[in-house]
């Protein structure tokens, strides 16, 4: 079943609903949007965008931590490994959402106190808050 | 706001199975433990907001230009396996 969306950034998309991810806890600051869909940014590129499937406007850009800073493993925490149904954390990927200031895309930041964590085979996602004494939230991507 | 007074020792229940436990006054603070079921994070409400902040800035930024140039920059880092779940077009070209 494919399903047609509006969005601001990339016009209408037809997308595969069975690709659609639900938060099972919405992003802080944005307590509508539940629905999302992943999107590479191009071919061969390490940035995916995070469309919200029910507001034009709401997009996040993601990338795997390994691309950026591969020392970055954290644990995901027991309560957000059971909120998205997973076995254990294996089942789960992490992703690192970035704030890219206009115009100075050397000054990307990636939050690292504050990942997205997905089940792929639930499509079912958060972003759960690690340890704020040990993770940066404007970690400096270029200087890292 | 309900709001409730209790001394060194005494704690409140929330929920049946979290316990918020006053354990020590001293000088301006007071230390507080929380004993609550795994499913149910606790956090510093600073470092929410501290989130929130981010997720605000984060929405509100990300140029489409500038992530070709730095797609370009990050390329040869890459080589991971493709991420599952994920819809193989690529419609970030159009905006």
């Amino acid at each position: 079943m494919t399903t047609t969306i509006t969005t601001s950034r990339f016009g209408t998309l037809d997308i595969d609903e069975d690709k659609i991810i639900t938060m099972t806890t919405p992003f802080l600051g944005f307590a509508e949007e539940r629905r999302f869909i992943l999107l590479p940014h191009g071919p061969g590129s390490a940035f995916w965008w995070l469309q919200a499937v029910d507001n034009p406007d709401l997009a996040f850009v993601v990338i795997q931590p390994a691309v950026v800073n591969p020392q970055y493993q954290p644990a995901i925490p027991l309560h957000c490994q059971q909120e998205l149904q997973a076995a254990g954390q294996s089942d789960l990927e992490i992703l690192i959402i970035l704030t890219i200031p206009k115009g100075q895309p050397e000054a990307m930041t990636a939050n690292l106190l504050g990942p997205l964590i997905l089940n792929p085979i639930k499509k079912l996602a958060k972003q759960t808050l690690l340890d704020p004494t040990r993770y940066d939230p404007c970690w400096p991507v270029m200087r890292g | 706001m309900l709001i409730l007074t209790r001394k060194v020792g005494e704690a409140i229940v929330v929920d049946e199975h979290t316990t918020v436990r006053l354990l020590e006054i001293k000088g301006g603070q007071i230390k507080l433990g929380v004993e609550a079921p795994n499913h149910i994070a606790v956090h510093r409400e600073e470092v929410l907001t501290r989130i929130l902040e981010e997720n605000r800035k984060a929405a509100t930024s990300q140029p489409s230009t500038d992530l070709d140039s730095l797609s370009r920059l990050l390329d040869g880092q890459s080589g991971l396996p493709p991420l599952p779940a994920i819809d193989t077009k690529s419609p970030a070209r159009q905006g």
